[in-house]
């Protein structure tokens, strides 16, 4: 079980897609990718819920046509999603942004008792919040307890390699002054290609499809 | 004030709704007052993230009408001051921006469109358009700048307090909830790294001396007792308003004073125009782009060159011809046919806007 916090446009739910799909391609039978963005109706799962469905995934989501007052004021939890860590399989969660957003999981059947699921803070170096390493320690301490972190440090569409292991060489200090491991950087294909899956600190390469772009709404 | 909020020129990604938090700390901006709504509310949310860091300040009021009043107050107290808003909100704003514009104070006001009238949709529309640029019970002398990009967003954030400052009208960042909500990297820098002054501020009111004695009585007012004054008074705006509008006035192109149709779009659906219209030029149509960057002032003598030498004018927006109707205004008598594609409250993209040319060229 995996949680993805962070900072907002950080690319947790990004990260977190592409982990569950990575999950079923390597032969997990039972992953179930949660969304538990409670407020932001933008760049969340419910635009891809069907096309991931299709690939294997099981997905707890809103669709569309079943909110209400979509983006004007927060949503109601499905009641499915609450009960999402008493599932069989692996379990990914998009969580909400910032440490207000990383509190929706207090919201979650046995959360606070359940030792297997894992936090991870997804950090990008281009959002100015987390953009030095004082930054991001500070950040992190503030989310609660987490597991580990993860490189996502991107430009979007304007993304180079040199971002990424700026990233990389950042928030391993940072992940060092925490006491918390790094636990991979994150980049599209491509790029992660390039790079020969490592990055310049000897961390893995999570390759990256991008399926977010077009959730915008 | 803090040390300088951006040290060096730096590529960032954000939405929108940060970039212009940032772009009012670029530009030193003193205090926003603000009341929620989609899909503007990161703009305060980042703003109060970054007011205590940066020795900045931040009122929520209980309303917009209250958001825009003391945005004036803020203003007649010598600070920069700013407010955000969309929609309804903008609707309630403009008895406040009346007043700024009765008053002549410069304030600034992000507008983020949503879907209208009235509540509507929370995302996206570009039908504040004649809101924005006519609104309240005046004559719409306020400075509009319709963005579409982020990095634009960062640019005219900080120009907008300038315009507003030097000249003294309302001036306005016009946006859309895509806007807001959209990310991309943009570059961000300290305004004086570009050789950008930021025109100072000034108290309007609790100057040092004597009214009348030691400096000029200051009449700031919205009420006058007989049309007469009135009249003489709203002269007087309108000539300075008509000798900042060549100043002022903004536009971007691409071929427009050769090209037989002219392709017309502001803000976020220039974007997608400008994709058109340079599809086809490589395919070797006679087509070319104009897009105001303000829509009001509009830069006129520009529109009507085009608008005389065009057969066609093919008018795209998210709205049912709000920037039609200005554009009509502006060109008036020229020898164009004015053609449209309006999608009111939805988003247009650069195929809908080349499949629309291919049918009238």
């Amino acid at each position: 079980m995996e949680g993805y916090i962070g900072e907002y446009a950080s690319g947790k739910s990004e990260v977190a897609v592409n982990r569950a799909i990575d999950l079923f391609n390597q032969g997990h039978q039972d992953v179930t990718l949660v969304d538990l963005d409670i407020v932001e109706p933008c760049y969340t799962l419910r635009p891809i819920k069907n096309e991931l469905q299709s690939l294997g995934l099981h997905v707890l989501a809103w669709e569309t046509r079943e909110t209400i007052g979509l983006g004007e004021a927060g949503n109601v939890l499905r009641a499915e999603n609450k009960w999402a860590l008493r599932r069989d399989g692996d379990v990914i969660l998009d969580i909400g942004y910032g440490a207000e957003g990383a509190k929706t999981l207090n919201l979650l059947e046995g959360a606070k008792e359940e030792e297997n699921l894992h936090l991870l803070v997804v950090v990008n170096i281009a959002r100015p919040m987390t953009a030095t390493v004082n930054d991001i320690v500070e950040y992190v301490n503030g989310m609660g307890t987490v597991h580990g972190l993860i490189n996502n440090s991107h430009l979007g569409d304007d993304t180079d390699i040199d971002i990424i292991q700026e990233g990389a060489q950042m928030v391993s200090q940072a992940a060092k002054r925490l006491g918390l491991p790094l636990v991979a950087t994150a980049a599209v294909q491509e790029l992660a290609e390039q790079m020969n899956w490592r990055d310049c600190m000897g961390n893995p390469v999570r390759g990256l499809k991008r399926y977010m772009p077009c959730t915008l709404w | 004030m803090a040390e300088k909020v951006i040290q060096e020129e730096k590529r960032v990604f954000m939405t929108g709704n940060e970039v212009v938090a940032w772009g009012a700390l670029a530009a030193n901006a003193e205090i926003m007052y603000g009341y929620p709504i989609t899909p503007q509310n990161e703009i305060m949310h980042y703003w109060t993230r970054l007011a205590p860091k940066n020795e900045r300040e931040f009122l929520q009021t209980e309303d917009e009408l209250s958001a825009g009043f003391t945005t004036n107050g803020g203003v007649m107290a010598g600070r920069r001051a700013f407010t955000a808003t969309a929609g309804p909100g903008n609707t309630l704003m403009q008895e406040p921006i009346s007043m700024a514009e009765a008053m002549r104070l410069p304030t600034v006001t992000i507008v983020q469109q949503r879907g209208g009238p009235s509540t509507a949709t929370v995302i996206y529309s570009q039908q504040e358009v004649t809101l924005t640029t006519l609104g309240g019970n005046g004559e719409g002398l306020r400075v509009v700048y319709s963005t579409a990009t982020h990095q634009e967003l960062f640019d005219y954030t900080i120009k907008a307090f300038n315009t507003a400052w030097k000249y003294r009208f309302p001036t306005f960042v016009l946006a859309d909830g895509y806007q807001a909500k959209m990310r991309e990297s943009l570059v961000m820098y300290d305004p004086a790294s570009k050789g950008i002054e930021m025109f100072p501020t000034e108290p309007f009111v609790g100057k040092e001396g004597t009214p009348g004695v030691d400096r000029e009585p200051g009449h700031f007012r919205n009420t006058y007792n007989v049309e007469e004054e009135l009249y003489d008074v709203l002269q007087e705006h309108f000539a300075d308003y008509n000798k900042m509008t060549p100043e002022v006035a903004e536009y971007k192109e691409i071929g427009s004073k050769e090209s037989k149709v002219v392709v017309i779009a502001h803000g976020v659906v220039a974007r997608g125009a400008k994709a058109a219209v340079e599809d086809l030029r490589a395919e070797g149509f006679n087509v070319g782009f104009f897009r105001p960057v303000t829509l009001r002032p509009l830069a006129v003598p520009e529109l009507r060159e085009v608008a005389n030498n065009a057969d066609k004018i093919l008018v795209v927006e998210s709205a049912n011809g709000q920037m039609d109707r200005l554009l009509k205004e502006a060109i008036y008598g020229c020898s164009a046919e004015m053609l449209s594609l309006f999608k009111p409250g939805v988003g247009i993209t650069a195929e809908e806007i080349e499949a629309r040319v291919r049918e009238i060229v």
